[in-house]
């Protein structure tokens, strides 16, 4: 049996990524389970993965069993448990560093900055790709000209400044929503502003631009893989992200738009649940076929 | 035994022997010879005798008291141990493919429940897999009572399937204790399917044929569910996964 382990089930990109992690792999045919604390399952995204007890999964892991982690802290406790590991790595903080220099993990990269991470450490981690819901890709559905996205838990200060140099656009904010009502809230947005800073990825605004919002953003570590100032999206450091959203949204600047919004559905493309599960079949039939359990 | 068919059953002797028959063809179609049929006669008023139903390798298991459906499947399938067991219910008109089509479902990988695509006599969806969703329904079938021409008949797996028609791994049944017998009427089939799939068991459903099921036709008290919907959320509440809609 394979079994993800979760820390909590609560609004974090990494527990929806580890959700479709397991249900790629059960849709390719292995036993996975995904454990919760108290066998909790999300209420904020989709998902049909089977859960079970973290505590009780941990008391009954066997060395035929394969426990998957992407938290650190979780790394000691499913250690002593003598079960096969695997690091499904999304993000690079130092603190995976002792994982990534365990011989005894077989390390997973969800993007090419956490395989160039764990490549620089001496790993060869094999890759398995992220994805973004389906619900998320645009279908034509009306876009309101001012509407702009954004998520105030991180960040904040810098969407609040946003918000006082455009006082002419509609700020919403993206909170405690479940994944259907983002999706269309993103589907009906024009832009979406992303202000994490020293985010691993940035998911969100991978969905926005799936849901062809024009994504106005502060740099992030994982996420330049796509994201391409200027061709799919905008990108400023913090200070200037004010000016930069005004400038995109200025009525003058329809074909940067056009062509921001041109480009990031293109991007967003390439990240296709079926092309996540795709790249998994494969490595499941090379390297990642002795790494995972067929019992 | 290659297979045993427990038909839970209460009265409604002529539905029954009518429900036999397209067993007997999709027994026929599924070219399975070793098997046996129990039917559990539960607290019939006038128990069934054997002369109603001229069915090869029948046995009837009597239950003088009424209980409830779990029990009574689990009764069945203890007559007569098998390798696979169907549970069926007395108000469904199997057709003929239908069980050699779930049959074949199970060569897909860990799949050890599966359920059967069903209509009611007017051609609407009365199963074709069971959703969850985040609203105080819980659980629900997928395009129920959307015409069965509309719906796709991709297979796919689910959280869990109808126990109306509900073939399963006979080592999975009694690794699990078979349904839990807490469940007075109904739940039981979604609950057990859920159980399956924390031990790694695929839940998928037939989707090649429709067969008819009249539902309800031996209790048709609009509560009848309730009890065993209070033991369900008990046990299940926020620990399903949605996978449905998240709003009624």
């Amino acid at each position: 049996m394979n079994y993800y382990f979760l820390p909590g089930v609560g609004i974090f990109g990494g527990i929806k990524v580890g959700f479709q992690f397991a249900e790629i792999l059960a849709s390719l045919g292995l036993k996975v389970v995904v454990a919760t604390p108290g066998g909790e399952a999300p209420r904020w995204f989709s998902s049909s993965a089977p859960i079970v007890d973290r505590d009780l999964a941990l008391r009954h892991l066997t060395p035929d069993d394969v426990a998957i982690f992407s938290l650190p802290h979780d790394h000691a406790a499913l250690r002593e448990t003598g079960a096969r590991l695997v690091f499904h790595c999304q993000g690079t903080d130092p603190a995976i560093d002792p994982i990534v220099a365990d011989p005894a993990v077989i390390p997973l990269a969800c993007w090419p900055q956490a395989r160039d991470y764990m490549t620089s450490a001496g790993r060869n981690p094999i890759e398995v790709g992220i994805s973004i819901s389906d619900g998320f890709y645009y279908d034509g559905a009306p876009k309101h000209a001012r509407r702009v996205a954004y998520m105030p838990r991180r960040g904040l200060d810098i969407a609040e400044s946003c918000m006082a140099s455009s006082s002419n656009l509609e700020f919403v904010p993206v909170s405690g929503m479940h994944e259907a009502e983002v999706a269309a809230l993103m589907k009906s947005a024009s832009y979406f502003l992303a202000t994490s800073e020293r985010e691993w990825f940035g998911l969100p605004a991978l969905e926005a631009m799936a849901a062809a919002a024009v994504v106005v953003t502060v740099p992030t570590l994982g996420g330049m893989d796509y994201l391409n100032s200027g061709t799919n999206c905008v990108v400023a450091d913090s200070a200037d992200l004010p000016a930069a959203l005004a400038r995109t949204a200025h009525p003058a600047a329809a074909q940067l738009r056009a062509r921001l919004r041109s480009g990031a559905t293109a991007v967003a493309s390439r990240y296709r649940i079926s092309l996540q599960r795709t790249l998994v079949e494969r490595a499941l039939e090379a390297e990642l076929r002795a790494a995972v359990s067929w019992n | 035994m290659e297979l045993t068919v427990v038909i839970p059953s209460f009265g409604l002797t002529a539905l029954l022997r009518a429900c036999l028959f397209h067993l007997e063809a999709g027994l026929q179609a599924a070219d399975i010879s070793r098997y046996a049929i129990a039917v559990v006669d539960n607290g019939s008023v006038v128990p069934y005798r054997s002369d109603q139903f001229p069915c090869d390798n029948l046995a009837l298991v009597r239950l003088d008291k009424r209980t409830s459906f779990s029990r009574a499947c689990n009764v069945g399938a203890s007559s007569s141990p098998s390798r696979r067991y169907l549970f069926l219910n007395n108000d469904v008109l199997l057709q003929k493919d239908a069980l050699r089509d779930m049959l074949q479902l199970f060569a897909r990988p860990n799949v050890a429940v599966c359920g059967a695509r069903l209509v009611y006599p007017d051609d609407l969806i009365q199963h074709c897999g069971v959703r969850f969703d985040a609203g105080p329904r819980g659980c629900y079938h997928e395009y129920h009572r959307r015409p069965s021409s509309s719906v796709s008949r991709a297979v796919r797996d689910f959280q869990a399937v109808t126990g109306a028609v509900f073939l399963v791994d006979g080592d999975l049944f009694g690794s699990l204790g078979g349904f839990d017998e807490a469940f007075p009427f109904g739940y039981e089939d979604v609950d057990f399917c859920l159980r399956a799939r924390q031990i790694g068991a695929a839940v998928t459903c037939s989707q090649a044929v429709d067969s008819i099921h009249f539902s309800g036709t031996s209790n048709q008290d609009p509560s009848r569910q309730d009890a065993s919907r209070a033991v369900f959320f008990r046990r299940w509440a926020n620990r399903f996964s949605i996978d449905g809609t998240i709003s009624e």
